[in-house]
Parts: C-alpha cells; structure tokens; sequence
C-alpha cells in the first residue's frame, strides 16, 4: 500500500534517480506462489513485512504493537564491485503504544545489504537487522526487536492460508493501473510472546496483522495522504480498508477487503468505503490536528473507531522530515465493540513527499 | 701664577660672588675660611674650571681660562690642576700604586713608567709598602694621604683641597694638613685650602676670609 | 604597609632597571603563556576533532594505512560486546592537479547514526533523497568548503591511482565544527573509487550497556589479525599529543629559559640596588626596623615586579598567542595539525600559573640580595663605605665545578614517558654551573687583559678584576641568554647540516614520479610501471610503495617503505647494521623505532604484512629525519612476495647517460593523465624540505632573539642601577681630566667586558647544552641522531655583535651620569 510507500519516503529512500535501473513492473495476472512469494522480491524496488496488534499484559491491560521491515532497491550502486554498494537496503520500525505511558515507544534500524547484519531471504520470510528479525518458520512467524526504551519477542501464529488482497494479489492503487502493488495479509494472527518495558520482562498474548507487500511505481499525482485500517473482528474475520486522500480531503481511491472467518476474502470496489473522521486530537507538540475517531463503511457494515490512546502521533522529524499517526484503534458497531486493529493517517500537518 | 680679578657669579639673579680678586706666586699656600653659603664653592668650582665666571679674569701661568671650552678645561685639569677632597674619592677598584698614578695615565703614560713616579709619591706621603693594597684596606688617614699623592704626581701647577681633614679625626687631620703642606711647598705649586677650621687654615701660609665683600685678610 | 613608600617607591625611583626587569619578566611569561596557550587551543581543536570522528564509539579497531580486511566488519559488529559497528574507509586525498589533499571519510552513514551521528551528512537538495548513497556525492564542512574554494554543487576533481576522479559537492555536514576541514562520502564509492576494495582502516565500535571498555578491548583484540589494534577513542588524542608535545615541551623550554633570565635580572637590579641602599638600611635597622621586616619588604620589592610582569606578561602572551595563530597556524609552522583552524580559549587556571611563575621569578631573582641587606650588621654599613662594590669575590667555584659534572649522570637518565626530563635536567646543571663558575671566570679573564693602554681601558679592566661583582651580575643574564641561543644554534644548524646531507643520500635518483602525496588517494598500478620502465631515456627505476603497520596501540602507526634495497643496506644512511645475512627477509628499522621498540640489528621480529605475521629479520638501522613515529623498510621484492602488492607510490628514475632530465621528464608526466603524475628533481625536493625545516625552526630563532635581548637588558639594567651610584666617581674623574667621552669610553668597556665574560661563558655553557639538546633531548624527544655542526662564523659574529651592543647599551644606561652635572656632584663635598 501506499502507506508503506509512504514510510520509506520518510526515510530519505524512496526515490531513485529514473532510468538508472529498471525496476521489476508490477503487471496483473502474476499467480502469487507460496512459500517463495513469502521471501523478498529485490528486482522489485520496495518492499515490506508489516505487522501491528495489540497484545494483553498478564494484568489484563491493553497495549498496541508495530513491526516492519522495509526493503528497498535504490537503483544505486549497481555497477560497484564493493561489498558495501547500497543496492538494497533494509529498515525496521517498532513502536509499543502504551497508554500508560499515554503515547508511542519507538525505535527504528536501518542498513545497507552487505557485510555486517543486515539482510533478506527470498525463499521465505526472513529479513533481519542486527538483532532485530522477522522471519516464518514452522510454526508461524517470529518478530523480535530491541529497542531503546522496550524489547519483545513475538510468535504470530496464521489462523488459515494468506489473504490475497485486489485481483488475486494484484492491488490497484489508483484509476492508472501503472500504480500497484502485489500485495496479501494474514489477518488474525494468534501472538503470544514477551515484552519487555523499563527493564521488566512480562508474558504477552494477543491478535495481529501482517502485510507483505512489493511494488516499484510511485503514487499518483496529486496524493496529500491517506487512511489506513487493518481490522481483526471478534467473530474471527478481518478487514482491511484504505482511501486516498486529495490536497482538499477528497477521496482519490480507495479499497477494502473483508475476509469473513474461515472463508476467503470478499473486494469491495472504491464507491463502497466511506472513511468519516468523527473527533480531532491536536498535537501539542507539532500542532498538527489528527481525526482520531473515525466512522468506516465498508459495503453494509458501518463500523466507529475509537482510539486506544488519542497520542499516538510519532514524530520522525529529526531523521525523515514528516510526522504521522500509527496507532492501535477499537472498532465498534452499534455501540458494541466488535474487533481491534490499527489506523494509519498521513499528511495532515505537510503533504506526503513520495520521490 | 694665579690671577683673579674681579671674578662675579651668579645663580638666576642672585650673586654668589662678587667681584672676589687675589694673586698667588707658585709655592704660595694660603686657606680661603668663611661662613656657609658664601661663596666658598662657587669660588672653588671656579677657580678648577669645573664652573664659568660671569664676569671677571681667571689666569694660570698667564693664559686666562676663565672661557675656555669644556674640552679645554678638561686639558687644563689634567696638566696643571690637583684635587683633595673631602670624601677622599679613591677609586676603589684600583690599588694604592694606581690610584696615585691615575693622573700620570691621563697624561699618556703606559702603567710602567707611572708607576715610578707614583712609587716616589708614595714614599713622600709614608705609603711606599702600601703601594699595592687595595683602598679597603686602609684607614682614613692613609686614604687621604693617598689622595695627596695623587693630587701631587703630576707636578700640577695648583693645587686645590677642600676640607681635606672633614672625615678624619683631629690627630690624623693634623697629621694630613702638615703633609699636604709640605708637598706643595716642596713642589712648587700654589696651594689653595678650603676650609671651616681656623686650625687647619693655620697650616697655611697665610689665610684669607671670604666675605660678601669679598676676599680679605 | 607604612613602609610601603621606603620599599617599593625606590622602585619608582630607579624606574629604569625595574622597567628592564619588568619587560624581562614580561617577555618570558608572555613566551611561555603563548606557547602554551597556541599548543593548548591546537590540541584542544585536534581532540574535538578527534572526538568528533570517534563520537560516542568506545572502542575504535585501527589498522595500517592500506587498511584491513572488510571481513573484520562482520565479525566485530556480531561480538557479543558490540552494539553498533560503523566501518570506515579515510583517505587522504589529493586533489588532481592542486596541493591541498581532503581527508575522506567513506562511512556507511546507517551504522553512523549509531556510533558517530555528527558526522551524517546534509544533501544540499531536499528532494535528491538518495544524495548520501551515491557514489559520487562529497559532503564538506564549511571549513573545507572554504579552504578548497568551492560551492555545493561544484564538482571536485580528485587523484583516484593515476587518474582522475569527478565527485559533486552535494551537501555538508551539520554536526562539524565549522573550523574542521573534512568530508564524507559513502563507504562503497569511496572503496570503489579510491581502490580500496575490500578495504576498511577504521571500524568505530559502540559497547552495549555495562561491558567495560578496556575488558572488550582485551577480548576483541585476541579475535583480530596481527598489525590490526583495538584503541580507546582517546589513544588516539594521545598519539597527536605525543607526537607534538616534545616539540612543545622544546618551545616552553626556551620560554623558562626567558623567564629564567628575566629572574637574574631582577636579582642583577635588586643586588645593585640594595648596595646602594646599605646606608638606608642601617638606619632603618638603627631605628629599630626587624631584620625580618627588612628582608620581606625587600622580597615584596621583587614580587611586586614579578606580579606586575606576570599579568602584563599573561595578556602578552594572549596576544601573542592570537596573532601567532593567526599567522603560523596552531603548530607555530611546525606542521604537524594541518587541517585545523585553532580557537584561543583564556584558560584561567594556566594563566594564574604564569602569573605566579613571573612573582616567583621576581621573588627569586630578589632573595639573595633581600638576605645579604639583612643580614649586614647596621654598625658597619652606617659608616659610608664604597657604595659601589657589589658582592661576588670568586663565586662558589667548587659547587659550580660540582653542578657542572653532575649534568654528566643527568644526560643517562633515560626517557621519562617519552619526555627527555634528564637532558632538560642536565641542561639546568650547566646553566646553574655556568653561573656559579662565572666570577671565576670574569677572574681570569681579568689577568688576561692587557695592563696597559687608554686609561678607559686600565680603568675597566681594573674594575672587573678587583670588583668583579657588578660585571657578575650583568654576565649571568648574558651567559643565560647566549647559552641558550648558541646551544640552539649549534642543535639547529648541526640539525639543518645532518637533514640536508641526508636529503642527498636518500634522492640518489635524477627524477622523482609520485602519484598523488605518499599518504594519499594515488598510486601507480603494474600497467603504468611498466610504461614508466619502458619510457624511453628512462635507465633504471626504483619503485617505492608507502603503507604504514599499527605495531602499538596507543602509537601512531608506523611507516612501511618497501623500494629496492641493496643487500648490505649500503644505499642507506645506516647508523648501525648487523653482521651475516639470515634466509629471512631483512628489513631496515629507522631510529625511532629502534627507540620504541627497542629491535636491535641482528634481531627476528615479526611484522604484521596483509593481515599475518612475517618473520623477519632486522638488518641495519637508518637515520630517517621524515618520520618522528618511525619507519620500517624492506626490500620491494621481498615485500611483493609477502603482501602480493604490487602497487607503487612513487618511481625513483635514474636517467640513461646523456638523457637531459628536462626532456624526459613531460614524457613521464603525460604517461597518466593531466596532473595525475608529479614529477620531482631531487633539487626541488631538496629545497621544499629545507624550507619546511626553516619553517620550523622560525619561532625558535624568535625565541632566541628575545632571550638575547633581554640578556642585553640585563647588561643596560645593572649600568642603569649603578650609574646613580657611580655618579660622584665619574665626578671625581672628570676633575683628574678625564674627558666625557673617555668615561663614555670606559663604560663602553666596562659593559663590553662584563658582556663579553658572559659570552664567553654562555659560549662554553652553550657549546655544551648543545651537545645535550643534540644527544639527549632531540635524540630522546624525536627519536633521530645528526651530525655536530657548529657554525663557527655565525657564533663568532653573534658573540661580537653582542659585546658591542652591550657597549652601547652601558654608555645608553650610564649616560645620565656622565653629563656636567656629574662633575658638579662632587660638590656635594665642597
């Protein structure tokens, strides 16, 4: 998705210098083919693992979870022998939003492919940096990250086969189909781990959300940002929904997937999702005044999204340049809280620089 | 023969000295006394050519040198003048032989043939087995003795002294006196004594009073 | 503080010594502050810039200058001790065509963040994201921007081996200070442009939390390859630090010696003036003033000239400091922190330091005279003596004697930390000895004058034979002054001789072809070689490669040199060899080494060479006056075989017979490209090194010159303070006829004598620090020999210009007394 697209322009990597390097086009009618499609794509130039949930201390209190692990072709460095040539690069963000704490914990890695630790599989999901790792096994998946002011160790278990998103993993992201991605999800991960915070190592379980996502074209002309959410519902489906937005609000696209439990997941076309933000939390810090609450029709169903904490702003201004809202949410649906996932806002203080 | 006629000096308006006249023949000795503030060294820087008279004639063996340039003055010191002072003003870091052959080195001579004559003089003055001692050495007495050597080595035409006996006391000052006028009575020289002391004026040929009128016996 | 106007008013009084006293004091506080003051903001510049580059990194793994292998990197960043490695890649690099060179940092600016985060680079445009990762994008300080003359978005072209490399300005770096001159680049472009491949020379380490570093130093040190050292961040501000400090330590030894005359002369004032006091002083002890009394108020007189000359001195030497920074760069034109652009920062603890030097000069210089007026009976001085003897007699000759033999056993003192503390010792001892011995001296030199001659003359010889002690005290800040400028001298010149001769025997070739300067970016690979050899009028060619080998932590690195070399070592300037030839490879230790690590020819030891360790066989050691840190050389075939480096730095050409260097030597430089390949006579290097030695030494002749003025001061100084007192013997003198100008004639004399016992001494004590400064203190400090060359001619010049300058500065400082009204002092008696 975009999102993503979006974090690594944050990152100061989004952009290659055209024509260098031809970039693998993102064409529909590929079949995605697992396990090989779970590894990394490098002729692709971006490219990400993405993972959020929330997690349940022992205490019962709730807290919401971020791992992902970029990869990025930057169309450098092609023709240099050296083993440090920056031909592809890997980051990583974690983030913890504590509401104890009343906003997020944060902490990011990045490095070049090459001597050192750093680096990517292909047959399998396995991407690492240093200490920090997000690979499939047997068992599920394994993330595990050390940041500054926390660390966890999670195991993310599939509750079924990946959720193909778009055309059979082939996902539009705007009217030129030039802009798409390959792109599926494994909704309602079963997380069990530890997380450490201040020191204190406790058990953790809870639901996730996993991405992979790959892809070499930009955004459309004319993007300001966009919403994203990424839903596990207590009945045991799972939806994702995105829209993005014009420089006056205004939807230029959007998507949704539902997958009901146990079945496979139904497309909904961009007329059918309605994004409406419902409350606003300006930012002390940067000013900036982020619609945490939101009303979400996707098709019939009508969902309300409250947040788990309205800070959950992260500001990466010191090393990218933008600020963004990536937080854990509650939906609701007549009153009733229905499911948990996590919302994704951009561009409401600057428009999003893609390139 | 020293001639002074009508010698005047003064300090910014104020006369020093006034028309002061005397004439002495060579191996004449005589002691100028009078009250402090007379005149008695103005009369004395004068008459050494340390001094220029404002009016008047100073004259040495008939040339008048009351004019004279500093240069001059120098030369006419050198040659025909000796001095005794009070202080005694024996150069410290010469020995005896050499502080009394000093004036003979001014003259030119090398330190061996100054030193006979200076010998001579020395044993005049009672000093011959003090010649090579060094002026620390010897008491006040034998210091101005010294002095009187060296006043007298280069046979100068007039000597001056002025209260030659001021830091010594009276039996070793009578002693001096006594010498002092011997030796230039003996070399032939005019002698000129300057000093508060009656007594010591007494060694003199004859004495003189110096009074706002002038010299007078 | 009643008695204040007795004491310190007759300072006021005699406004002419104590003024000479005081610019004493002055100028040796003002040397030794601006020294210390230029070197400390130099070194404080050098370690920010050092601490900058090391950043938050604990621990720094270094190897030679050819660098290490980059497998290293993956091995140290997976220690358990390790948090965040960050590898780097500097090069120096000569820019093509141009003599300033930039030092490179190629980093990986992911794992920089980590360790060293100041040094991340700023794209000048926004929207180029990838602008750090390019391969061709610079990244400069404004300091560099400014010394190189460019602007972002310029290109520079740099010497890449024997070609030419294009990379753009294309940002700066935010976190450097704006005096550093430095750039960045990325890691692979700078391997792969630079011909580093495979290459790292640096990889900066962050510890996790609680490993202490000097245990993980030990750990990973056992993991790493000969010839590759793990050092604290701050061993390497040493290394900048040893390397400069003997040099510094030379500096502020010349300004103690300033100091040190500055202190004679106020003792040379305050003798000559408690002499002429006696009188008073016997009163005042009459009438009941304590001896104690008299003795503090008399070191108060000292001290008060001392803490005058100390902040005068202090603000002096502040100036000083300024403009030398301004103009000879923080090394005083030594050279050895090119690159930076120092600040002077007012340090108050240094600076009340030499303040306090400066009283304590004063209170020194007035101690013996202040005991000698105190402990005078009252009775005796009351009766008015000679005023004008100043205590001496012989001196104390046998102490002298003593002191001067005990400089002896001071020179075998071996170094301590690298500082020749028992040269400077034994430099003290002939100083002190000199002194102590000078009446005896002046004594003799006495009896040697001719007994006859103008009266001036038979007046002046005589005083210094039988009152030697005024001549005494203006000799001593003469012989102090002249002993340092001639022992300097002799070291400098017999330095500059034994360089040039060395200059001759290590060029034996007609032309020089270097590729870029020896420590950067160029080399000449096999193929141009070969085109080098095969150039027509070129006769033979030695090629030179240039690496250096990390053979001590905690030192900077050691030069390798691998050229031919006969195999007796004779085409070198051996200073020792050892006997038989071993089948092992045979190398040549220069001496420095042979002092740091005490190899001895005759000896195995094993060099680190491309990541193993050879044994190798010690073969001579050579006088290399290039590198104070120390070289080794080892024959090139030798070192091909071992290394497989067949890379070269520089071509030493011999010219086939009648072959004009001239013609040959375009066609050299158009065997790369333009500005690629520069080509040198021995003559032009020969001349450049020489200019650069002058450079060096300029603050040195600086140095000298203020020392021997003040000596002269001394000599006006002590004429001044006794020209008061001689004024009724002048008088005396110009009644027995002396003319003005004979008594002018007889100070001249007199000041001509007294300068010239001080000469004389200051020559033998001088000849003799020498000697120390040339086999003690530069063989300890620098770690090189030379050759004793003593400028005959210049010292004999230098010594009679001195005399009669303190001719001239007797008459200048007598001549109040010598006027009419001099002879009309003696009228005080009439």
């Amino acid at each position: 998705m975009q999102r993503r697209r979006f974090l690594l322009a944050l990152a100061g990597l989004a952009a290659a210098p055209a024509g260098a390097v031809e970039f693998a086009p993102v064409l529909p009618g590929r079949r995605l083919a697992f396990p090989a499609d779970h590894g990394a794509h490098p002729d692709f130039r971006t490219e990400w693992w993405y993972a959020t949930g929330w997690l349940k201390l022992p205490d019962g209190s709730p807290l919401g979870f971020q791992v992902t692990f970029f990869r990025v072709r930057t169309g450098l460095g092609e023709g240099n022998p050296s083993a440090f040539a920056p031909r592809q690069l890997v980051l990583a963000h974690a983030a913890i939003a504590d509401p104890r704490l009343g906003r997020l914990r944060h902490d990011e890695r990045s490095a070049r492919v090459g001597p050192g630790h750093a680096g990517f599989d292909t047959g399998t999901t396995r991407v690492w940096l240093g200490d920090w790792r997000f690979e499939l096994g047997p068992g599920g998946y394994h993330a595990r990250v050390q940041g500054a002011d926390f660390a966890y160790q999670l195991d993310l278990q599939p509750d079924g086969p990946p959720l193909l998103q778009g055309q059979a993993g082939f996902s539009r992201k705007a009217a030129d189909p030039r802009h798409a991605s390959y792109y599926y999800s494994r909704p309602q991960l079963r997380v069990s781990g530890q997380l450490t915070l201040d020191g204190t190592a406790q058990p953790v379980t809870g639901q996730a959300w996993l991405d992979h996502e790959w892809s070499s074209e930009l955004l459309p002309e004319g993007a300001q940002g966009w919403d994203w959410i990424g839903l596990n519902l207590d009945d045991g489906s799972g939806l994702m929904a995105f829209r993005l937005r014009d420089a006056t609000g205004k939807a230029l696209w959007s998507s949704a997937t539902l997958r009901p439990a146990g079945q496979s997941g139904q497309v909904l076309p961009p007329e059918a999702v309605h994004f409406t933000p419902l409350r606003q939390w300006h930012s002390p810090r940067s000013g900036i005044d982020w619609p945490v609450a939101w009303r979400v029709q996707v098709g019939r169903r009508l969902l309300e999204l409250q947040p788990l904490i309205d800070d959950q702003e992260l500001d990466s201004r010191r090393s990218t340049g933008a600020i963004y809202w990536e937080g854990a949410v509650r939906a609701l649906e007549g009153g009733r809280e229905v499911g948990r996932g996590y919302l994704e806002m951009t561009g409401y203080g600057k428009r999003i620089r893609v390139g | 023969m020293l001639e002074i006629q009508n010698l005047s000096r003064h300090f910014n308006g104020r006369v020093v000295l006034r028309e002061v006249s005397l004439q002495l023949q060579p191996g004449e000795y005589v002691a100028i006394v009078g009250e402090s503030g007379v005149g008695k060294s103005t009369l004395l820087n004068l008459v050494a050519g340390l001094d220029r008279p404002d009016g008047g004639r100073l004259c040495l063996d008939g040339e008048d040198y009351g004019q004279l340039d500093e240069d001059a003055l120098t030369r006419l010191r050198r040659d025909k003048l000796g001095f005794v002072f009070q202080a005694f003003h024996v150069l410290p870091h010469l020995t005896v032989s050499q502080n009394v052959a000093l004036p003979l080195w001014l003259q030119g001579l090398d330190a061996a043939a100054a030193a006979v004559p200076a010998s001579q003089l020395l044993d005049a003055v009672g000093l011959a087995e003090r010649a090579d001692s060094w002026p620390r050495e010897l008491s006040g007495g034998e210091m101005q003795r010294v002095a009187i050597a060296r006043a007298l080595v280069h046979c100068p035409r007039l000597v001056l002294a002025d209260e030659p006996t001021g830091n010594l006391d009276p039996a070793n000052g009578g002693k001096v006196l006594q010498l002092l006028a011997t030796r230039i009575r003996e070399a032939g020289a005019i002698g000129i004594l300057v000093t508060h002391s009656l007594e010591a004026a007494a060694t003199a040929d004859r004495v003189l009073r110096l009074t706002p009128e002038g010299l007078c016996p | 503080m009643r008695l204040a106007p007795v004491f310190l008013g007759s300072l006021a009084r005699r406004r002419m010594a104590t003024l000479f006293s005081l610019v004493a004091i002055v100028l040796g506080v003002a040397l030794g502050m601006a020294v210390q003051a230029v070197h400390e903001a130099a070194l404080s510049e050098f370690g920010r810039g050092l601490r900058t580059l090391a950043g938050q990194a604990d621990l720094q793994v270094l190897g030679p200058r050819g660098g290490f292998d980059e497998a290293l990197y993956p091995l140290l960043a997976a220690a358990p001790e390790v948090a965040d490695a960050s590898p780097v890649v500097e090069v120096d690099a000569r820019l093509a065509g141009r003599e300033e060179s930039l030092s490179i940092q190629g980093v990986d600016l992911f794992s920089l963040a980590r360790v060293t985060p100041r040094l991340l680079p700023r794209a000048a445009d926004e929207g180029e994201r990838f602008a750090a990762l390019a391969d061709d994008a610079l990244f400069l300080t404004e300091g560099a921007r400014q010394a190189l003359g460019v602007k972002v978005g310029e290109v520079l072209h740099f010497q890449a081996g024997a070609g030419r490399l294009a990379l753009r300005v294309a940002g700066d770096l935010p976190g450097l200070d704006d005096g550093q001159r430095l750039a960045v680049m990325d890691i692979a472009g700078a391997q792969w442009h630079f011909g580093r491949l495979g290459r790292l020379t640096r990889i900066d380490l962050r510890l996790r939390e609680g490993v202490a570093p000097e245990a993980a130093r030990a750990a990973l040190q056992a993991r790493l390859p000969a010839g590759v050292v793990v050092a604290l961040p701050e061993a390497a501000e040493d290394e900048a630090a040893n390397l400069s400090r003997a040099y510094r330590v030379n500096l502020t030894l010349l300004a103690a010696i300033a100091l040190l005359t500055g202190g004679f002369l106020v003792f040379s004032a305050q003798a000559l003036s408690v002499v002429r006091r006696r009188t008073e002083f016997a009163f005042l002890r009459a009438v009941g003033l304590a001896r104690r009394t008299l003795f503090g108020w008399l070191l108060a007189e000292g001290a008060v000239v001392g803490l005058l000359g100390g902040l005068l001195g202090v603000a002096l030497g502040h100036a000083l400091a300024w403009g030398a920074l301004a103009v000879l760069g923080g090394d005083l034109g030594a050279g050895y922190f090119s690159g930076l652009s120092p600040r002077l920062q007012f340090q108050p603890g240094v600076s009340a330091l030499y303040v306090l030097l400066g009283m304590v000069a004063g209170l020194a210089g007035a101690w013996l005279p202040a005991r000698e007026a105190a402990t005078v009976s009252p009775a005796r001085a009351l009766k008015a003596g000679d005023e004008a003897s100043v205590g001496g007699g012989q001196g104390h000759p046998r102490l002298g004697l003593a002191v001067l033999v005990a400089s002896l056993p001071a020179c075998l003192i071996p170094p301590l930390e690298g500082l020749p503390l028992g040269g400077y010792l034994a430099v003290a001892c002939l100083l002190a000895g000199g002194v102590l011995l000078l009446p005896a001296l002046a004594a003799v030199l006495a009896r040697l004058l001719p007994q006859d001659g103008p009266v001036s003359a038979r007046l002046a010889a005589a005083r210094l034979s039988a009152a030697p002690g005024h001549a005494v005290v203006a000799a001593a800040g003469v012989l102090t002054s002249v002993a340092l400028a001639v022992a300097m001298a002799i070291m400098v010149a017999s330095f500059r001789d034994s360089v040039d001769q060395w200059l001759g025997q290590i060029l034996p070739a007609d032309l020089y072809v270097r590729a870029g300067r020896a420590s950067g970016s160029g080399h000449l690979d096999e193929a141009l070689q070969a085109r080098i050899a095969a150039q027509p009028g070129v006769g033979q060619v030695d090629f030179i490669r240039h690496d250096t080998l990390r053979l001590i932590s905690g030192q900077p690195p050691v030069a390798l040199i691998a050229r031919p070399v006969a195999a007796d070592g004779s085409d070198l300037p051996l200073v020792a060899r050892a006997g038989g030839a071993g089948t092992l490879p045979r190398v040549w230790i220069s001496e420095a080494l042979q002092d740091l690590l005490g190899w001895w020819p005759g000896q195995q030891v094993a060099l680190p060479l491309a990541g193993r360790s050879v044994p190798v066989a010690v073969a001579g050691v050579w006088r290399d006056y290039a590198r104070q840190t120390g070289a080794v050389m080892i024959g090139l075939a030798d070192y091909r075989q071992l290394t497989g480096d067949r890379l070269a730095n520089d071509a030493a050409v011999h010219l086939a017979s009648g072959v004009r260097a001239d013609d040959i030597a375009d066609a050299l430089a158009s065997l790369a490209g333009p500005g690629a390949l520069e080509i040198a006579r021995p003559g032009e290097i020969r001349a450049i090194s020489l200019r650069i030695f002058d450079r060096t030494f300029a603050v040195t002749y600086l140095l000298e010159a203020v020392a021997v003025a003040i000596g002269l001061a001394g000599v006006a100084a002590s004429f001044a303070a006794l020209a008061a007192a001689r004024r009724r013997e002048f008088g005396m003198l110009r009644h027995l006829g002396l003319t003005r100008r004979q008594i002018g004639a007889m100070l001249a004399r007199e000041g001509a004598l007294a300068a010239g016992v001080g000469v004389l001494g200051g020559m033998l004590v001088g000849g003799a620090i020498g000697l120390v400064l040339i086999e003690v203190v530069n063989r300890q400090s620098f770690h090189w020999s030379m050759d004793l060359h003593v400028p005959w001619l210049s010292l004999l010049f230098f010594g009679a210009g001195l005399v009669a300058l303190a001719a001239v500065a007797a008459v200048l400082a007598g001549r109040q007394a010598m006027g009419q009204s001099a002879v009309l002092a003696v009228r005080e008696d009439w």
